[in-house]
């Protein structure tokens, strides 16, 4: 009889087991953790960048310690992410002392003096502040001499650092 | 018959596959570890020093030295919205055209005014290096802007201020900046 194919084994694939491709996944997980290798840091995030404000850029190589956070953006001035006074009122008003901020400040330091009694641990008078690159000069003014009033001298300005 | 091995040929083996199990158990714990450690925005800080005048606790300690016998330079740079103005306790430095900004601003990229800061930090190294070490305050500077000066340009200034690339080597100009406030 002349050859006919035969129907039945057409459909009959090879029933070996179906191998998982996973190259292209290792290739894909080691390029991401030479990147993350690449970024990664042993100092940690002691300083929170607020999501609605660009930071200016500098060259400057030191980096942020803990301290007292005050938040300048377009809005609201905020110290601990609590809102203490309104951006624009403080434009508005003729005054280098900003009392709304003040207040908040100084309810820190006395927590702080009042942990210094108890503990010995020395109150710092850190203060790092958060700015928006586009913030006008007698805000920041107003910002630092409020610190300055509220026990707080030690101001440091936070800046996203560029490569130069 | 003997048994012989059979000479026809057989189908041949197929590739064994690395095992990458292992390799996977490793990049599962280590991604996720790296990915909580990971710094995608890099932070620096600028440490500032309020000027004497303006803070209690501040003036108090500079007080205890006795101001009057010792020159100070008192470097200031006044940034302006026509430029800079650079002034010390020898001399107002005045621009090419006199009540005109020691560096006027310059032309940017885009065709916008933009302050010269490379001209700032040249400046500032002829000051450094004609004051030598005459004075006790050498390493630092005042930084005064009027009040509408965007944040980013005094943070810039303070950057020119604070060292400046010459021939390859960064050298160190006036480290200690100072804002102080304007008076305009």
């Amino acid at each position: 009889m002349a050859y006919i194919p035969s129907h039945k084994k057409k459909h009959r694939h090879n029933q070996g087991e179906v191998r998982l491709q996973l190259t292209s996944m290792m290739d894909m997980f080691t390029i991401i953790l030479v990147f993350l290798l690449k970024t990664y840091s042993t100092h940690g995030q002691l300083v929170n960048p607020s999501n609605d404000l660009t930071l200016p850029s500098s060259r400057i190589q030191a980096i942020p310690e803990l301290g007292l956070d005050v938040t300048v953006s377009n809005d609201w001035i905020l110290v601990n992410n609590k809102p203490a006074a309104r951006t624009d009122d403080v434009l508005a008003s003729e005054d280098y002392l900003i009392p709304s901020v003040q207040q908040e400040m100084l309810k820190y330091a006395t927590e702080a003096e009042k942990m210094e009694r108890t503990y010995g641990a020395k109150f710092s008078g850190k203060v790092t502040i958060q700015g928006d690159k586009n913030i006008p000069y007698r805000l920041l003014m107003r910002v630092m001499y409020t610190c300055g009033q509220a026990k707080h001298p030690n101001m440091r300005l936070v800046v996203y650092k560029t490569e130069e | 018959m003997a048994y012989r091995p059979s000479k026809r040929q057989k189908h041949g083996a197929d590739d064994a596959q690395a095992n990458i199990t292992p390799m996977m158990n490793l990049m599962v714990v280590l991604i996720p570890l790296l990915l909580t450690s990971a710094e995608f925005v890099k932070l620096g800080v600028i440490e500032l020093n309020l000027p004497p005048a303006a803070s209690g606790p501040e003036a108090s300690r500079l007080e205890q030295v006795p101001q009057e016998s010792i020159k100070r330079l008192d470097l200031t740079v006044t940034i302006t919205d026509r430029g800079f103005f650079i002034s010390s306790a020898l001399a107002v430095l005045s621009g090419a055209v006199e009540g005109e900004p020691t560096i006027p601003m310059t032309t940017g990229g885009d065709g916008a005014h933009v302050h010269d800061f490379t001209a700032l930090s040249q400046k500032l190294h002829e000051i450094k290096v004609a004051a030598g070490v005459n004075f006790p305050d050498t390493e630092q500077i005042i930084l005064l802007a009027e009040d509408s000066v965007s944040y980013q340009t005094v943070v810039s200034t303070m950057d020119a201020a604070r060292s400046f690339r010459l021939e390859g080597r960064e050298v160190a100009l006036f480290p200690e900046v100072s804002l102080s406030a304007g008076v305009f």
